[in-house]
Protein backbone atom coordinates (compact mmCIF):
# COMPACT_ATOMS: atom_id res chain seq x y z
CA UNK A 1 0.00 0.00 0.00
CA UNK A 2 1.61 3.03 -0.74
CA UNK A 3 1.70 6.47 1.50
CA UNK A 4 -1.42 7.85 -0.53
CA UNK A 5 -3.36 4.72 -0.41
CA UNK A 6 -3.08 4.33 3.72
CA UNK A 7 -4.09 8.25 3.84
CA UNK A 8 -7.29 8.09 1.75
CA UNK A 9 -7.97 4.87 3.52
CA UNK A 10 -7.77 7.21 6.81
CA UNK A 11 -9.64 9.75 5.87
CA UNK A 12 -12.69 7.32 4.81
CA UNK A 13 -13.18 7.57 8.27
CA UNK A 14 -13.51 11.60 8.23
CA UNK A 15 -17.07 11.50 8.00
CA UNK A 16 -17.21 9.98 11.30
CA UNK A 17 -15.17 12.06 12.96
CA UNK A 18 -16.56 14.70 11.75
CA UNK A 19 -20.17 13.60 12.70
CA UNK A 20 -19.00 12.85 15.82
CA UNK A 21 -17.65 16.22 16.51
CA UNK A 22 -20.62 18.03 15.36
CA UNK A 23 -23.38 16.14 17.07
CA UNK A 24 -20.57 16.30 20.43
CA UNK A 25 -21.07 20.39 20.01
CA UNK A 26 -25.04 20.12 19.80
CA UNK A 27 -24.79 18.32 23.28
CA UNK A 28 -21.55 20.66 24.48
CA UNK A 29 -23.02 24.26 23.86
CA UNK A 30 -26.42 24.72 25.25
CA UNK A 31 -25.07 22.35 28.03
CA UNK A 32 -22.40 24.62 28.94
CA UNK A 33 -24.28 27.62 28.33
CA UNK A 34 -27.02 26.73 30.71
CA UNK A 35 -25.15 24.94 33.43
CA UNK A 36 -22.33 27.28 33.22
CA UNK A 37 -24.90 30.20 33.70
CA UNK A 38 -26.73 28.38 36.10
CA UNK A 39 -23.83 27.86 38.99
CA UNK A 40 -22.89 31.77 38.09
CA UNK A 41 -26.61 33.02 39.33
CA UNK A 42 -27.35 29.87 41.82
CA UNK A 43 -27.00 29.48 45.36
CA UNK A 44 -26.82 27.07 48.19
CA UNK A 45 -29.15 23.58 47.44
CA UNK A 46 -30.08 24.86 43.76
CA UNK A 47 -26.30 25.19 43.41
CA UNK A 48 -24.63 21.82 44.40
CA UNK A 49 -27.12 20.10 42.28
CA UNK A 50 -25.66 21.91 39.25
CA UNK A 51 -22.24 21.61 40.39
CA UNK A 52 -22.92 17.75 40.69
CA UNK A 53 -24.30 17.30 37.19
CA UNK A 54 -21.32 19.28 35.72
CA UNK A 55 -18.92 17.43 38.12
CA UNK A 56 -19.97 14.15 36.86
CA UNK A 57 -19.68 14.77 33.35
CA UNK A 58 -16.64 16.43 33.90
CA UNK A 59 -14.64 13.95 36.42
CA UNK A 60 -15.69 10.54 34.78
CA UNK A 61 -13.47 8.26 32.57
CA UNK A 62 -14.24 9.25 29.08
CA UNK A 63 -13.80 5.72 28.13
CA UNK A 64 -15.51 4.56 30.80
CA UNK A 65 -18.87 6.82 30.21
CA UNK A 66 -18.70 5.15 26.71
CA UNK A 67 -18.36 1.65 27.45
CA UNK A 68 -21.12 1.98 30.42
CA UNK A 69 -23.44 4.16 28.05
CA UNK A 70 -22.81 1.63 24.68
CA UNK A 71 -22.57 -1.88 26.36
CA UNK A 72 -24.48 -1.65 29.81
CA UNK A 73 -27.59 0.18 29.52
CA UNK A 74 -29.12 -2.27 26.82
CA UNK A 75 -28.82 -4.72 29.61
CA UNK A 76 -31.34 -2.39 31.09
CA UNK A 77 -33.65 -1.81 28.25
CA UNK A 78 -32.14 1.20 27.00
CA UNK A 79 -30.40 0.88 23.78
CA UNK A 80 -28.98 4.08 21.71
CA UNK A 81 -26.71 4.16 19.01
CA UNK A 82 -23.09 4.11 19.09
CA UNK A 83 -23.18 7.88 16.83
CA UNK A 84 -25.27 8.50 19.94
CA UNK A 85 -23.84 7.75 22.60
CA UNK A 86 -20.51 9.09 21.11
CA UNK A 87 -21.69 12.50 20.53
CA UNK A 88 -23.13 12.58 24.26
CA UNK A 89 -20.24 11.26 26.51
CA UNK A 90 -17.68 13.29 24.32
CA UNK A 91 -19.85 16.37 24.23
CA UNK A 92 -21.32 16.27 27.84
CA UNK A 93 -17.61 15.84 28.86
CA UNK A 94 -16.17 18.96 27.03
CA UNK A 95 -19.13 20.90 27.96
CA UNK A 96 -17.99 20.06 31.71
CA UNK A 97 -14.90 21.80 31.02
CA UNK A 98 -16.47 24.21 28.84
CA UNK A 99 -19.42 25.54 31.80
CA UNK A 100 -16.13 26.06 34.03
CA UNK A 101 -15.21 28.60 31.09
CA UNK A 102 -18.61 30.41 31.26
CA UNK A 103 -18.95 30.69 34.83
CA UNK A 104 -15.60 31.85 35.17
CA UNK A 105 -15.95 34.26 32.31
CA UNK A 106 -19.34 35.80 34.09
CA UNK A 107 -17.51 36.21 37.44
CA UNK A 108 -14.67 37.74 35.99
CA UNK A 109 -16.65 40.60 34.96
CA UNK A 110 -16.54 44.38 36.95
CA UNK A 111 -19.46 43.77 39.48
CA UNK A 112 -19.99 47.68 38.13
CA UNK A 113 -21.63 45.76 34.58
CA UNK A 114 -24.42 44.36 36.16
CA UNK A 115 -25.29 47.34 38.56
CA UNK A 116 -25.26 49.55 35.70
CA UNK A 117 -27.82 47.65 33.83
CA UNK A 118 -29.89 47.44 36.83
CA UNK A 119 -29.37 51.14 36.89
CA UNK A 120 -30.75 51.33 33.96
CA UNK A 121 -33.93 49.43 35.21
CA UNK A 122 -32.83 46.53 32.28
CA UNK A 123 -34.27 43.04 33.97
CA UNK A 124 -31.81 39.86 35.15
CA UNK A 125 -32.18 38.30 32.38
CA UNK A 126 -31.72 41.07 29.98
CA UNK A 127 -28.38 42.17 31.91
CA UNK A 128 -27.22 38.46 31.51
CA UNK A 129 -28.21 38.58 27.90
CA UNK A 130 -27.17 41.62 26.80
CA UNK A 131 -24.27 42.51 28.76
CA UNK A 132 -22.73 39.86 30.81
CA UNK A 133 -22.60 36.64 28.47
CA UNK A 134 -21.70 38.65 25.45
CA UNK A 135 -17.91 39.58 27.06
CA UNK A 136 -17.44 36.91 29.04
CA UNK A 137 -17.93 34.58 25.90
CA UNK A 138 -15.99 36.77 24.16
CA UNK A 139 -13.17 36.85 26.93
CA UNK A 140 -13.45 33.02 26.39
CA UNK A 141 -13.12 32.63 23.10
CA UNK A 142 -9.63 31.21 23.19
CA UNK A 143 -10.47 28.37 25.78
CA UNK A 144 -13.71 27.46 23.91
CA UNK A 145 -11.69 26.67 20.28
CA UNK A 146 -9.05 24.66 22.82
CA UNK A 147 -11.82 22.56 24.00
CA UNK A 148 -13.29 21.90 20.62
CA UNK A 149 -9.77 20.57 19.69
CA UNK A 150 -9.83 18.92 22.09
CA UNK A 151 -12.97 17.20 21.10
CA UNK A 152 -12.07 16.14 17.71
CA UNK A 153 -8.95 14.65 19.02
CA UNK A 154 -11.01 12.94 22.16
CA UNK A 155 -13.59 11.59 18.85
CA UNK A 156 -10.47 8.41 18.75
CA UNK A 157 -12.23 6.86 21.56
CA UNK A 158 -15.24 6.13 19.49
CA UNK A 159 -13.44 3.36 17.62
CA UNK A 160 -13.70 1.68 20.68
CA UNK A 161 -17.63 1.62 20.05
CA UNK A 162 -17.13 0.08 16.57
CA UNK A 163 -17.86 3.57 15.02
CA UNK A 164 -15.31 3.55 11.53
CA UNK A 165 -14.23 7.10 12.61
CA UNK A 166 -10.59 7.69 11.11
CA UNK A 167 -8.82 6.14 13.86
CA UNK A 168 -10.64 3.13 13.59
CA UNK A 169 -9.81 2.93 9.66
CA UNK A 170 -6.32 3.06 10.75
CA UNK A 171 -6.17 0.17 12.86
CA UNK A 172 -7.78 -2.15 10.25
CA UNK A 173 -5.43 -0.70 7.60
CA UNK A 174 -2.35 -1.59 10.01
CA UNK A 175 -3.40 -4.85 10.66
CA UNK A 176 -3.28 -6.07 6.86
CA UNK A 177 0.03 -3.71 6.80
CA UNK A 178 3.40 -5.46 8.00
CA UNK A 179 4.83 -1.41 9.57
CA UNK A 180 2.52 0.08 11.18
CA UNK A 181 4.78 3.36 11.47
CA UNK A 182 3.90 5.41 8.55
CA UNK A 183 -0.31 4.54 9.30
CA UNK A 184 0.16 6.22 12.42
CA UNK A 185 2.11 8.63 10.80
CA UNK A 186 -0.63 9.54 8.27
CA UNK A 187 -2.88 9.48 11.09
CA UNK A 188 -1.50 11.79 13.33
CA UNK A 189 -1.46 14.31 10.04
CA UNK A 190 -4.99 13.43 9.65
CA UNK A 191 -5.86 14.77 13.17
CA UNK A 192 -3.30 17.45 12.53
CA UNK A 193 -5.03 18.69 8.87
CA UNK A 194 -8.72 18.67 11.12
CA UNK A 195 -7.36 20.85 14.35
CA UNK A 196 -5.41 23.34 12.85
CA UNK A 197 -7.69 25.32 10.23
CA UNK A 198 -9.75 25.21 13.61
CA UNK A 199 -7.23 26.84 15.45
CA UNK A 200 -6.51 29.44 12.66
CA UNK A 201 -10.46 29.91 12.40
CA UNK A 202 -10.20 30.35 15.93
CA UNK A 203 -7.98 33.25 16.06
CA UNK A 204 -9.99 34.78 13.34
CA UNK A 205 -13.14 34.86 15.36
CA UNK A 206 -10.76 36.30 18.72
CA UNK A 207 -9.94 39.21 16.19
CA UNK A 208 -13.43 39.82 15.07
CA UNK A 209 -14.97 39.57 18.06
CA UNK A 210 -12.70 42.22 20.00
CA UNK A 211 -13.47 45.16 17.46
CA UNK A 212 -12.41 47.43 19.82
CA UNK A 213 -8.47 46.65 19.76
CA UNK A 214 -9.03 46.12 16.46
CA UNK A 215 -10.90 49.63 15.66
CA UNK A 216 -7.41 51.01 18.27
CA UNK A 217 -4.91 49.49 16.53
CA UNK A 218 -5.70 51.57 13.58
CA UNK A 219 -5.30 54.86 15.40
CA UNK B 1 -34.47 77.68 61.44
CA UNK B 2 -32.94 78.70 58.14
CA UNK B 3 -35.17 79.07 55.01
CA UNK B 4 -34.52 75.69 53.02
CA UNK B 5 -35.57 73.74 56.45
CA UNK B 6 -38.47 75.83 56.79
CA UNK B 7 -39.76 75.08 53.07
CA UNK B 8 -38.92 71.44 53.74
CA UNK B 9 -40.85 71.53 56.85
CA UNK B 10 -44.29 73.30 54.65
CA UNK B 11 -43.30 70.75 51.92
CA UNK B 12 -43.55 68.06 54.66
CA UNK B 13 -46.56 69.33 55.91
CA UNK B 14 -48.04 69.95 51.94
CA UNK B 15 -47.48 66.35 51.16
CA UNK B 16 -49.42 64.88 54.43
CA UNK B 17 -52.29 66.70 53.83
CA UNK B 18 -52.40 65.79 49.99
CA UNK B 19 -51.97 62.31 50.70
CA UNK B 20 -54.32 60.69 48.11
CA UNK B 21 -54.11 63.24 45.42
CA UNK B 22 -52.74 61.78 42.42
CA UNK B 23 -49.94 64.36 40.57
CA UNK B 24 -47.04 63.49 41.52
CA UNK B 25 -45.38 66.84 41.77
CA UNK B 26 -47.03 67.07 45.27
CA UNK B 27 -44.58 64.57 46.52
CA UNK B 28 -41.16 65.22 47.24
CA UNK B 29 -38.20 63.95 45.00
CA UNK B 30 -36.75 61.95 47.74
CA UNK B 31 -37.81 61.57 51.11
CA UNK B 32 -35.68 59.58 53.55
CA UNK B 33 -36.63 58.13 56.61
CA UNK B 34 -34.38 57.03 59.60
CA UNK B 35 -32.79 54.59 57.39
CA UNK B 36 -30.42 52.26 58.81
CA UNK B 37 -28.05 49.69 56.77
CA UNK B 38 -25.61 47.49 58.34
CA UNK B 39 -23.01 45.73 56.72
CA UNK B 40 -22.67 42.44 58.87
CA UNK B 41 -22.28 43.53 62.17
CA UNK B 42 -20.82 46.94 60.52
CA UNK B 43 -23.67 49.57 60.77
CA UNK B 44 -22.65 51.58 57.98
CA UNK B 45 -25.43 53.88 58.13
CA UNK B 46 -26.91 55.48 61.27
CA UNK B 47 -30.50 56.71 60.87
CA UNK B 48 -30.15 59.18 58.14
CA UNK B 49 -32.88 61.61 57.23
CA UNK B 50 -32.96 63.19 54.15
CA UNK B 51 -35.95 65.51 52.20
CA UNK B 52 -34.95 66.32 48.67
CA UNK B 53 -37.32 68.47 46.80
CA UNK B 54 -38.45 68.65 42.50
CA UNK B 55 -35.70 70.63 41.35
CA UNK B 56 -32.59 71.03 44.10
CA UNK B 57 -29.53 70.01 43.96
CA UNK B 58 -27.41 68.43 46.94
CA UNK B 59 -24.25 67.31 47.46
CA UNK B 60 -22.76 64.86 49.89
CA UNK B 61 -19.54 65.16 50.52
CA UNK B 62 -17.39 63.26 53.68
CA UNK B 63 -14.35 61.53 54.70
CA UNK B 64 -13.54 58.28 53.10
CA UNK B 65 -15.50 55.44 54.43
CA UNK B 66 -18.56 57.95 55.90
CA UNK B 67 -21.42 55.75 53.79
CA UNK B 68 -21.61 57.96 50.77
CA UNK B 69 -21.61 55.48 48.32
CA UNK B 70 -23.75 53.53 50.30
CA UNK B 71 -26.13 55.87 50.83
CA UNK B 72 -26.50 56.44 47.36
CA UNK B 73 -26.55 53.62 46.21
CA UNK B 74 -29.72 52.41 48.63
CA UNK B 75 -31.31 55.19 46.51
CA UNK B 76 -31.68 53.12 43.44
CA UNK B 77 -32.32 49.72 45.08
CA UNK B 78 -28.64 49.14 44.14
CA UNK B 79 -28.42 47.94 47.75
CA UNK B 80 -30.57 46.84 50.08
CA UNK B 81 -31.20 48.61 53.90
CA UNK B 82 -32.96 47.09 57.08
CA UNK B 83 -34.79 49.77 58.31
CA UNK B 84 -36.20 52.89 57.66
CA UNK B 85 -37.86 53.88 54.47
CA UNK B 86 -36.82 55.72 51.03
CA UNK B 87 -39.91 57.51 49.23
CA UNK B 88 -38.98 58.37 45.51
CA UNK B 89 -41.59 60.74 44.38
CA UNK B 90 -44.15 59.31 47.01
CA UNK B 91 -43.13 55.53 45.96
CA UNK B 92 -41.65 53.44 48.77
CA UNK B 93 -39.02 51.46 47.72
CA UNK B 94 -38.62 48.31 47.75
CA UNK B 95 -42.07 47.68 49.09
CA UNK B 96 -43.43 46.43 46.39
CA UNK B 97 -41.27 44.92 43.01
CA UNK B 98 -43.41 46.63 40.25
CA UNK B 99 -43.57 50.20 42.22
CA UNK B 100 -39.53 50.00 42.83
CA UNK B 101 -39.06 48.97 39.13
CA UNK B 102 -40.84 52.12 38.00
CA UNK B 103 -39.52 54.32 40.60
CA UNK B 104 -36.06 52.92 39.72
CA UNK B 105 -36.36 53.59 36.29
CA UNK B 106 -37.08 57.46 37.03
CA UNK B 107 -33.39 57.19 38.70
CA UNK B 108 -30.60 57.82 36.66
CA UNK B 109 -27.00 57.04 38.09
CA UNK B 110 -23.79 58.29 37.39
CA UNK B 111 -20.78 55.85 38.54
CA UNK B 112 -17.34 56.81 39.52
CA UNK B 113 -15.67 54.24 37.39
CA UNK B 114 -18.26 55.05 34.21
CA UNK B 115 -19.21 51.33 33.79
CA UNK B 116 -19.97 51.66 30.27
CA UNK B 117 -20.74 48.43 28.38
CA UNK B 118 -16.81 47.86 26.48
CA UNK B 119 -18.40 45.90 24.29
CA UNK B 120 -20.75 47.98 22.82
CA UNK B 121 -20.63 51.62 20.75
CA UNK B 122 -21.24 54.80 22.51
CA UNK B 123 -24.51 55.04 20.70
CA UNK B 124 -25.52 51.46 21.56
CA UNK B 125 -24.65 52.27 24.97
CA UNK B 126 -27.17 54.87 24.88
CA UNK B 127 -30.12 53.16 23.11
CA UNK B 128 -29.47 49.54 25.09
CA UNK B 129 -31.98 50.46 27.68
CA UNK B 130 -34.32 52.66 25.68
CA UNK B 131 -35.11 49.80 23.42
CA UNK B 132 -34.96 47.18 26.21
CA UNK B 133 -36.74 48.67 28.90
CA UNK B 134 -38.86 51.48 27.35
CA UNK B 135 -39.58 49.35 23.95
CA UNK B 136 -38.69 51.90 21.50
CA UNK B 137 -37.93 51.95 17.75
CA UNK B 138 -34.39 51.81 16.75
CA UNK B 139 -34.44 54.96 14.61
CA UNK B 140 -36.41 56.75 17.67
CA UNK B 141 -33.87 55.62 20.08
CA UNK B 142 -31.24 56.75 18.20
CA UNK B 143 -32.57 60.27 17.30
CA UNK B 144 -32.52 60.22 21.29
CA UNK B 145 -29.32 59.15 21.92
CA UNK B 146 -27.69 61.60 19.37
CA UNK B 147 -29.99 64.43 21.43
CA UNK B 148 -28.20 63.63 24.47
CA UNK B 149 -24.80 62.81 23.01
CA UNK B 150 -25.20 66.91 21.62
CA UNK B 151 -26.08 67.61 24.99
CA UNK B 152 -22.90 66.06 26.49
CA UNK B 153 -20.71 67.65 23.40
CA UNK B 154 -19.84 64.48 21.80
CA UNK B 155 -21.79 63.59 18.99
CA UNK B 156 -18.89 62.92 16.87
CA UNK B 157 -18.03 59.97 19.02
CA UNK B 158 -21.51 58.19 18.84
CA UNK B 159 -19.72 55.45 16.82
CA UNK B 160 -16.83 55.02 18.57
CA UNK B 161 -16.42 52.62 21.25
CA UNK B 162 -15.91 52.78 25.20
CA UNK B 163 -12.01 51.92 24.93
CA UNK B 164 -11.48 54.72 22.49
CA UNK B 165 -12.57 57.66 24.42
CA UNK B 166 -10.66 59.45 27.58
CA UNK B 167 -11.84 59.56 30.41
CA UNK B 168 -13.87 62.77 30.85
CA UNK B 169 -15.74 61.65 27.58
CA UNK B 170 -16.58 58.15 29.01
CA UNK B 171 -18.08 60.09 31.69
CA UNK B 172 -20.19 62.04 29.70
CA UNK B 173 -21.18 59.07 27.45
CA UNK B 174 -22.13 57.53 31.09
CA UNK B 175 -24.10 61.13 31.69
CA UNK B 176 -26.28 61.11 28.46
CA UNK B 177 -26.61 57.31 28.82
CA UNK B 178 -28.57 58.27 31.61
CA UNK B 179 -30.47 60.93 30.60
CA UNK B 180 -31.49 58.88 27.49
CA UNK B 181 -34.11 56.93 30.02
CA UNK B 182 -35.83 60.84 31.08
CA UNK B 183 -35.03 60.58 34.85
CA UNK B 184 -36.60 62.26 37.15
CA UNK B 185 -33.26 62.22 39.66
CA UNK B 186 -30.00 61.66 38.67
CA UNK B 187 -27.64 60.11 41.21
CA UNK B 188 -23.17 60.79 41.11
CA UNK B 189 -21.31 58.86 43.27
CA UNK B 190 -17.84 61.15 43.09
CA UNK B 191 -18.06 61.31 39.11
CA UNK B 192 -14.74 63.09 38.29
CA UNK B 193 -12.68 61.58 41.28
CA UNK B 194 -11.27 58.78 38.52
CA UNK B 195 -10.23 61.47 35.95
CA UNK B 196 -7.40 63.43 35.54
CA UNK B 197 -7.45 67.57 36.40
CA UNK B 198 -8.37 68.62 33.14
CA UNK B 199 -11.18 66.32 32.18
CA UNK B 200 -12.73 67.36 35.46
CA UNK B 201 -13.95 70.60 33.95
CA UNK B 202 -15.62 69.23 31.21
CA UNK B 203 -17.91 66.58 33.16
CA UNK B 204 -18.57 69.42 35.67
CA UNK B 205 -19.37 71.76 33.18
CA UNK B 206 -22.02 69.35 31.42
CA UNK B 207 -23.45 68.48 35.44
CA UNK B 208 -24.14 72.51 35.82
CA UNK B 209 -25.55 72.52 33.12
CA UNK B 210 -27.90 69.90 33.92
CA UNK B 211 -28.99 71.41 37.26
CA UNK B 212 -29.44 75.54 35.40
CA UNK B 213 -32.13 73.11 33.18
CA UNK B 214 -33.76 71.99 36.69
CA UNK B 215 -32.67 68.65 37.23
CA UNK B 216 -32.83 67.27 40.46
CA UNK B 217 -29.68 65.61 41.69
CA UNK B 218 -27.98 64.14 44.60
CA UNK B 219 -23.99 64.43 43.71
CA UNK B 220 -21.51 62.76 45.72
CA UNK B 221 -18.22 65.04 44.90
CA UNK B 222 -15.69 66.73 46.45
CA UNK B 223 -15.54 69.54 44.05
CA UNK B 224 -16.38 72.09 46.52
CA UNK B 225 -16.04 74.63 43.54
CA UNK B 226 -18.95 72.65 41.79
CA UNK B 227 -20.95 72.62 45.37
CA UNK B 228 -20.73 76.42 46.00
CA UNK B 229 -21.94 77.10 42.40
CA UNK B 230 -24.56 74.30 41.56
CA UNK B 231 -25.82 73.13 45.25
CA UNK B 232 -29.23 74.11 47.14
CA UNK B 233 -27.75 72.16 50.36
CA UNK B 234 -24.91 70.83 51.30
CA UNK B 235 -24.94 67.30 53.03
CA UNK B 236 -21.49 66.26 55.49
CA UNK B 237 -21.69 62.82 56.28
CA UNK B 238 -18.98 61.09 58.70
CA UNK B 239 -19.63 57.58 60.28
CA UNK B 240 -22.90 56.98 58.56
CA UNK B 241 -24.43 59.84 60.19
CA UNK B 242 -25.53 63.26 58.39
CA UNK B 243 -23.64 65.53 60.77
CA UNK B 244 -24.45 68.94 59.18
CA UNK B 245 -26.73 69.91 56.42
CA UNK B 246 -26.60 73.68 55.07
CA UNK B 247 -26.55 76.02 52.20
CA UNK B 248 -23.75 75.88 50.72
CA UNK B 249 -22.95 79.72 52.18
CA UNK B 250 -23.32 78.40 55.50
CA UNK B 251 -21.84 75.19 54.94
CA UNK B 252 -18.14 76.83 53.47
CA UNK B 253 -18.24 79.62 55.71
CA UNK B 254 -19.24 78.90 59.10
CA UNK B 255 -19.18 75.04 59.09
CA UNK B 256 -20.86 74.46 62.87
CA UNK B 257 -19.80 70.94 63.67
CA UNK B 258 -16.04 70.08 64.37
CA UNK B 259 -15.84 67.79 61.78
CA UNK B 260 -16.96 69.40 59.16
CA UNK B 261 -14.06 72.21 59.68
CA UNK B 262 -11.89 69.38 60.21
CA UNK B 263 -12.87 68.08 56.71
CA UNK B 264 -12.91 71.44 55.16
CA UNK B 265 -9.57 72.24 55.91
CA UNK B 266 -8.27 68.78 54.94
CA UNK B 267 -9.81 69.74 51.51
CA UNK B 268 -7.78 73.04 51.51
CA UNK B 269 -4.80 71.74 51.97
N1 LIG C 1 -20.01 45.36 50.39
C1 LIG C 1 -19.49 45.77 51.56
N2 LIG C 1 -19.28 44.88 52.56
C2 LIG C 1 -18.78 45.29 53.74
N3 LIG C 1 -18.44 46.55 54.02
C3 LIG C 1 -18.62 47.48 53.08
C4 LIG C 1 -19.14 47.14 51.80
N4 LIG C 1 -19.21 48.26 51.06
C5 LIG C 1 -18.74 49.25 51.83
N5 LIG C 1 -18.38 48.80 53.04
C6 LIG C 1 -17.87 49.60 54.16
O1 LIG C 1 -18.85 50.53 54.49
C7 LIG C 1 -18.27 51.78 54.78
C8 LIG C 1 -18.90 52.86 53.95
O2 LIG C 1 -18.56 52.62 52.60
P1 LIG C 1 -18.93 53.64 51.45
O3 LIG C 1 -18.42 53.07 50.20
O4 LIG C 1 -20.36 53.97 51.52
O5 LIG C 1 -18.09 54.91 51.87
P2 LIG C 1 -17.86 56.28 51.10
O6 LIG C 1 -18.28 57.36 52.02
O7 LIG C 1 -18.49 56.21 49.77
O8 LIG C 1 -16.29 56.33 50.97
P3 LIG C 1 -15.35 56.79 49.75
O9 LIG C 1 -15.21 58.26 49.88
O10 LIG C 1 -14.07 56.10 50.02
O11 LIG C 1 -16.00 56.35 48.49
C9 LIG C 1 -16.77 51.62 54.58
O12 LIG C 1 -16.17 51.48 55.84
C10 LIG C 1 -16.65 50.37 53.77
O13 LIG C 1 -15.47 49.69 54.11
MG1 LIG D 1 -17.73 56.09 47.77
Amino acid sequence: MSMFDIWSGILGGFRITASVTLYGLIFAVPFALVFGVAQYLTTGFARFLVTSVIEFWRSSAVVILLFVFYYALPVVGVTLSAMTVGAMVLGLNTAGYASQAVRAGLQALDRGQKEAGQALGLSRAAILLLIELPQALRAMSPTFINLVIQLVKATSLVSLITLTDMTFRAKEIAQVEYDPVPVYLALLLSYFMVCYPIALFGRWVERSVNPVREASRGI
Amino acid sequence: MSSSTAMTAMNLRFQKDSLCMQDPRQNLAVEIDALHKWYGAFHVLKGIDLRVAHGSRIVICGPSGSGKSTLIRCLNGLEAYRQGTIMLDGTRLGEDAVQTALARRQTGMVFQNFNLFPHLSVLANCTLALRRVAGMARTEAEALAHHYLEKVRIPEQAHKYPAQLSGGQQQRVAIARALCMSPRLMLFDEPTSALDPEMIREVLDVMTELAHDGMTMICVTHEMGFAREVADEVVFMDQGSIVEQAVPATFFSAPSHPRARNFLSTLLH
